[in-house]
């Protein structure tokens, strides 16, 4: 694989999918029962998942992959059932766009954000991660 | 021969990925799809030897995708691309027609191998 090619491409694709998913999470924060905004995040961090993994960016896929987790039951569910999740999707929003900054900087893989992905197997973390936000 | 494929998947980073795994492999990407319904307007207008179809796109999943084509075409063959934690989903489209799945992270040998012997079965 040539890895500057493809790391490229990753800051070009995740950068813009960060964008959406902001501009997502914006109208989410309207109305937690989006369907198309949860959808749309949902497919963010699912390709978020995709092209971490397949750089070795282990803190990029695993951070999306609980985030994308999480929204996926959200999904299910008809929407964000707790107030509180749309202030962790931002949290988790902040954290990729820290790793995909760190990424353009060093050209290394970024480090994890050991906290969020503690909170994530949390069944309390949105309040919790509203308290960190 | 030379094998064609439709490579659908709504990340370009994923199709270019696909695309350099396999073109020096003798496969032809004969066209792209970035969402369900490009990728079956995309096979009724290429008919390509293979589709390789992610699950998670806009517009109209992979399975109703999947779906779609073989209802077009039940010879069509359709492989699906999926990640950790879709084994239910490559279940259902296993079910819905599709003939095989390759895994991301791609391993380049399994997705070459896979797509092989998927080119040699018989319609």
């Amino acid at each position: 694989m040539d890895l500057a090619k493809y790391r490229n491409l990753f800051l070009e694709e995740a950068t813009e999918h960060l964008a959406e998913i902001g501009q997502a999470l914006l109208t989410l924060e309207k109305d937690p029962r989006d369907g198309a905004a949860l959808d749309l995040v949902f497919r963010m961090m699912h390709s978020m998942k995709g092209m971490g993994a397949s750089l070795g960016y282990d803190a990029v896929s695993e951070l999306a992959h609980r985030l994308e987790d999480r929204l996926g039951a959200w999904r299910k569910g008809g929407g964000i059932d707790d107030g509180q999740g749309v202030a962790m999707l931002f949290r988790g929003l902040e954290s990729l766009e820290r790793m995909v900054a760190a990424v353009r900087d060093t050209g290394e893989p970024p480090p994890p954000d050991a906290v969020l992905l503690a909170l994530l197997g949390d069944p309390e973390s949105p309040k919790k991660a509203l308290r960190l936000s | 021969m030379t094998v064609r494929v439709l490579v659908a998947d709504d990340a370009r980073f994923m199709r270019q990925l696909i695309r350099d795994i396999i073109e020096p492999e003798g496969f032809e990407v004969v066209g792209e799809a970035a969402d369900g319904r490009a990728a079956v307007e995309e096979f009724s207008r290429l008919q390509p030897d293979i589709v390789t179809m992610d699950i998670v796109m806009p517009k109209r999943s992979g399975i109703d995708a999947v779906k779609e084509i073989l209802a077009l075409d039940p010879t069509a063959k359709v492989a699906m691309v999926s990640a950790l934690g879709q084994e239910a989903l490559v279940t259902e489209a296993l079910a819905a027609g599709a003939v095989d799945y390759i895994v991301k992270p791609f391993k380049p040998d399994s997705v070459i191998s896979t797509l092989r012997k998927i080119a040699e079965k018989a319609p």
